[in-house]
């Protein structure tokens, strides 16, 4: 970035930032410096990507005119803590409305990648169409700025995302990596396919110990393009660390804020796997298929359940002291840590575990490995195999596929596989699609074409309103549970105003960890960007900026063809209240979900117009 | 009075599951936490009878309380 004022928001256009466009069919590169736009071109992410994609028409994701972004944030690669993001944005192969058109999407992901990225000296990369054979994409500070080559990928083709960063590895010193795996590169058949992103540990420990950008398919978009992997070769740029970022980092680790995600010995929570603990007390941890059943069954996946049988080791992100990953190996018989099995966070454990009737942890954990070794997103992995178990379970004499019922981990474990290697195109296109195909769509558990994160529906309605992942990008899953919220005033306030905020993380390059609760208008954000950056910004500049780039997602999903009627829950949630459930049920009544729907829109709608460029 | 307290995920640990507790009348919730020395902060949910509650609620004769760490995120 190079930054002529100190004012980005009112002289947007005195920040430049570093483009590659790469045309994949010809290999013609154009680099420029672009002025940006307005404040969320400057913070980048999605803020920036998803104006790109607003200027094309775009009919299909697999085509010519659907280009991948690659970019960071203003912070990634700073001293700011967990500033390690990268941003994968196209239009999405999985997500898309009714009427055909695909859903523009964004993906994040942590990982040494990012850093190693913005270090280059390039702020975006852009492809355009289609190599006609199999490349990878290296980036490298050239004397006159940052150096983009395409290189032949054959060798890498059928190796797991690890393997190819390890094999990647050898070629590129000083380098970190990112990847698609064999889902990716069947991209016909397989639609979610996420990027992995090489991370310090894995490089050091050659355990597959990489961080993916996982929603919306854009390693399957990666496929399509024949781009196997990226490499950001430069030696590490990190400036010494001023006050100011010292104390916010800090401030990260105890202000409160990620208190709950550090390790237990540090007196924190022990990740996101603790929300296992905290929805139990509700029966409101999803099973079979979202269907709490008002037992004891989810406990069988508890950490202190776990640590009998398997050895927890705690790790952390690139110099990040938050330390949320809880990474599960063997416990050989004296005790001592063994092979290293897969990473335990709440999503994939419980939707690749609890939520396909499976309460045995080694098999959780197998899947979640082979999950990340084929490169799937674990959620929509996980959710559309759960819609297979339920069909199945109703249809007793009319399996689909393998005939995989819940709690049968040999017969899930081939289709994961299937999936993976591209031969269950009825797993690896989605949730929507199957349920579509089918004809039985109330208990396909998706919302707009992607599939939900483990928070019940019933639980939030706010996921009708999510522009990206369910959780991820509207931060109302914890309204009603954790607040007790369940009036109509808080939830709109709640959609509307407060909860959509944590798409800021997503434009700025650090992890919602940072400041989940407050997005990035905040005194800390400012403080880095005076210190990283030298940009005087004020916290209500950045609550704008992020306003308008949620409201310019929404805007974009309408005009690719969703309707009204689409921003609403599986059908399920009304059709067969679910009474295991001990919160209030009145926020996923049909009543509400309506009225709620009708004020929402109501503040929106008005916002939404001219955000868009008007299109030939 | 007798109030039964119930403690999930992480406060558990060097404490108990569920304990029935003599307090004196009018105790709130926050003066349960810290008795127990459960970090304030730490305290994402605390629930009076099922139903979600302030920290700062005083507590009836016979209460189930439960206090819940916080949820969220990934």
């Amino acid at each position: 970035m190079k930054f002529l004022t100190r004012h980005p928001a009112a002289e947007p256009a005195s920040v430049l930032y570093r483009r590659c466009t790469v045309d994949l069919r010809s290999g013609a590169m154009r680099h420029e410096e672009v002025p940006c736009r307005n404040l969320e071109d400057v913070l980048g992410g999605f803020g920036r990507s998803f104006q790109l994609l607003a200027e094309r028409r775009v009919t299909a994701a697999y085509s010519d005119e659907n280009p991948l972004i690659v970019n960071t944030g203003l912070l990634t690669g700073t001293n700011a803590m967990t500033g390690l993001r990268t941003y994968f944005s196209g239009y999405s192969p999985l997500k898309g409305s009714k009427k055909g058109l695909p859903a523009a999407i964004w993906s994040a992901g942590s990982g040494n990648f990012g850093a190693k990225f913005a270090w280059t000296g390039l702020d975006e990369l852009i492809f355009e169409g289609r190599s006609t054979g199999p490349v990878y994409a290296v980036i490298r500070e050239g004397s006159d700025g940052p150096v983009v080559e395409l290189k032949p990928a054959g060798h890498l083709l059928g190796l797991t995302t690890h393997d190819k960063i390890m094999a990647l590895r050898k070629q590129y010193d000083g380098a970190h990596f990112a990847a698609i795996g064999q889902a990716g590169e069947h991209w016909e058949t397989n639609y979610m396919g996420a990027v992995a992103l090489s991370t310090d540990n894995q490089l050091r420990s050659g355990q597959d110990k990489c961080r993916f950008a996982g929603r919306g398919g854009m390693g399957s978009l990666m496929g399509y393009k024949n781009l196997i992997a990226l490499v950001a070769q430069v030696g590490d740029k990190l400036k010494p660390v001023s006050e100011a970022v010292k104390r916010v980092n800090i401030n990260v680790i105890k202000g409160g804020g990620s208190t709950r995600l550090q390790p237990i010995k540090r007196g924190g929570g022990g990740g996101t796997w603790a929300n296992y603990d905290v929805l139990q007390a509700f029966h409101a941890v999803p099973i079979n298929n979202f269907r709490p059943q008002g037992n004891d069954l989810p406990e069988k996946l508890f950490r202190e359940n776990v640590e009998k049988a398997y050895d927890i080791k705690s790790e952390a992100c690139y110099r990040c002291g938050i330390t949320c990953h809880n990474n599960v190996h063997e416990k050989k018989a004296d005790g001592t840590r063994g092979e290293f099995l897969a990473k335990f966070d709440y999503e994939p454990l419980n939707l690749l575990g609890t939520n396909l009737g499976l309460h045995d942890p080694g098999q959780a954990a197998a899947l979640i490995k082979l999950g990340d070794n084929y490169g799937m997103d674990s959620i929509s992995l996980g959710v559309t195999i759960s819609y297979v178990l339920s069909w199945n379970e109703r249809h007793p004499e009319q399996r689909l596929l393998n005939g995989a019922t819940f709690g049968d981990f040999v017969k899930i474990r081939e289709l994961v596989i299937g999936a993976g290697e591209g031969r269950t195109p009825d797993v690896g296109r989605g949730s929507m699609r199957l349920s579509e195909k089918t004809g039985e769509t109330a208990y396909a558990y998706h919302v707009k074409g992607l599939e939900l994160p483990a928070y019940q529906p019933e639980t939030n309605p706010g996921y009708a309103w999510a522009i990206a992942g369910g959780h991820m990008s509207m931060a109302t899953y914890g309204l009603l549970t954790r607040e007790g919220k369940s009036d109509l005033e808080s939830w709109v306030t709640g959609i509307t105003q407060t909860k959509l905020n944590i798409v800021g993380f997503d434009m700025i390059g650090l992890c919602k960890f940072f400041d989940i609760g407050k997005g990035i208008g905040t005194q800390m954000v400012v403080d880095c960007l005076e210190s990283e950056c030298g940009l005087e910004v004020t916290t209500g500049e950045l609550a704008s900026a992020v306003r308008r780039a949620f409201l310019r997602g929404l805007a974009l999903e309408l005009r690719q063809g969703y309707t009204k009627e689409e921003f609403t829950l599986p059908a399920e949630v009304f059709e067969k209240p679910n009474g295991n459930i001990k919160l209030p049920p009145v926020v996923a009544s049909p009543a509400f979900f309506a009225e709620l729907s009708r004020r929402v829109w109501a503040v929106f709608e008005p916002e939404l117009e001219g955000l868009l460029p008007r299109l030939e | 009075m007798q109030i039964k307290v119930r403690l999930h995920g992480v406060f558990r640990i060097g404490r108990f599951k569920e304990e029935v507790r003599d307090v004196p009348s009018g105790m709130t919730a926050r003066a349960v936490v810290e008795q127990l020395q459960i970090p304030t902060r730490q305290v994402g949910t605390v629930l009076i009878g099922g139903v979600h509650a302030g920290i700062d609620d005083q507590l009836p004769d016979g209460a189930v309380l439960s206090i819940l760490p916080i949820l969220g995120g990934g």
